[in-house]
């Protein structure tokens, strides 16, 4: 492969890369910010993870999230048992937020993985894969289920002392899904599905040429 | 070397690099591998990042005054501010969940603030000062920025959690509603900002290759 030139995001240096395809991390050389990394055997690992996170992902919407006994009385709260109750008393905004950074982005994200990169194991890419990839961008900062995690430990935390708390069994799931999608994160390398894209792109525009010709 | 000199820009969803047609700053290319627009830096990074930074601000006051969540038992309504509940568990002698409380809802919440001031300032008067060091906090705040939201999350496990009609509910407060609207307005006041504006003042780099 020739060496290629890579233009850091944060400083606008231009970064000659001369061994562009072995594995490992690529830094800039001015302000020495992460470039991307390079994993073997992206596509399998991310497909595989995020089938995982996907199946996950089910379990935890369904099955009951904690349940909060104080004195004789219960009450059983799903995943989404709060952005119910949020839009009973017409918080229209925290309700919204609480949907789409917990429930609809995450689940658009698992979804594109396994499209992009479950048709790409299949050797083949799918027709909206730059769109798909373009909303991946957009959506990645605002899939927080690791900072509801967070919260999920603190106000576990705060009830404590009121009542018992009893983990249900799509808190397990949650917990497991989090940490697979962190672990699928670390190893998504854009750079990979864009070379791909840019040759089948490339590919075409011969195909077209000939077909003028 | 550095692309703005060799008139080149990366383009910000597939890193192709792409030869600008016009002049330095302005106009801007199609990336013929993803059909994305690919501007030498973003537009109007410097305005943009001030009006939603003075946006946050300005909602950041009513965050800290006005109540997070009402605790409705049948004794009366409490109400709770996030200061209110950091003294809470101080009290109750839970430092941690204090600590964890202060650091995601007013500690992370003003060091963004002043981070970017800090930033568009510096930018605006181009100093040369520190490059390396603003670049890492720049990385910063875009790390903990979503960590804000936190607090937000609290209140609505609660509202799910403690809900016995007649004996106790806790419902969130309106202050829950701008805290929110701060989170949101500072992760993207971090987005717009451009960190290439600071190493994109001439007279320093001359400077060092000197």
């Amino acid at each position: 492969m020739n060496p290629h030139y890579h233009v850091c995001h944060e400083c606008d240096t231009l970064n000659k890369i001369s061994t562009p395809n072995r594995p490992g991390r690529y830094k800039c050389a001015n302000c020495s910010a992460k470039l991307y990394t390079y994993k073997p055997a992206m596509n399998e690992r991310i497909y595989a993870l995020n089938l995982a996170a996907l199946f996950l992902f089910i379990l935890t919407n369904y099955f009951p999230f904690l349940s909060f006994h104080v004195a004789g009385s219960v009450s059983h709260a799903n995943f989404a048992t709060s952005i119910i109750y949020l839009y009973r008393d017409h918080e229209w905004l925290l309700g919204t937020a609480i949907l789409l950074t917990t429930i609809v982005f995450p689940l658009v994200r698992i979804l594109i993985y396994i499209i992009l990169f479950g048709s790409q194991f299949h050797n083949y890419l799918p027709r909206y894969a730059t769109h798909m990839i373009k909303i991946l961008n957009k959506l990645l900062p605002w899939g927080m289920l690791d900072v509801f995690f967070l919260a999920i430990l603190v106000s576990i935390v705060k009830l404590v002392k009121m009542g018992t708390i009893i983990p249900g069994t799509s808190l397990w799931a949650f917990i497991l899904m989090v940490f697979i999608l962190a672990w699928s994160q670390s190893m998504y390398d854009p750079h990979q599905v864009w070379e791909h894209i840019g040759r089948r792109r490339k590919a075409l525009q011969q195909k077209e040429k000939l077909a003028t010709i | 070397m550095r692309a703005i000199d060799k008139n080149i820009a990366a383009c910000p969803t597939c890193h192709n690099l792409v030869q600008m047609p016009f002049g330095k700053q302005k106009g801007y290319a199609l990336c013929p591998r993803c059909d994305s627009e690919v501007y030498m830096r973003k537009s109007d990074a410097v305005q943009k990042t001030w009006a939603l930074l003075l946006a946050s601000i300005v909602f950041y006051i009513p965050a800290n005054l006005l109540p997070m969540m009402h605790v409705i038992t049948f004794a009366g309504t409490e109400s709770d501010t996030i200061m209110s509940g950091v003294f809470y568990f101080i009290s109750d002698k839970s430092y941690l969940i204090a600590f964890v409380i202060f650091t995601a809802s007013i500690f992370v919440p003003i060091l963004k603030i002043l981070i970017l001031i800090y930033l568009l300032i510096s930018v605006q008067k181009r100093s040369c000062m520190h490059r390396q060091r603003r670049k890492k906090l720049y990385v910063l705040t875009e790390i903990i920025g979503r960590w804000s939201m936190v607090d937000v999350y609290v209140v609505g496990v609660m509202t799910a959690l403690v809900h016995f009609a007649g004996l106790t509910e806790i419902k969130p407060g309106i202050g829950a509603n701008f805290f929110l609207l701060v989170v949101i307005l500072t992760m993207f006041a971090a987005m717009s900002f451009d960190p290439k504006l600071i190493w994109d003042i001439k007279e320093c780099n001359e400077n060092r290759e000197q």
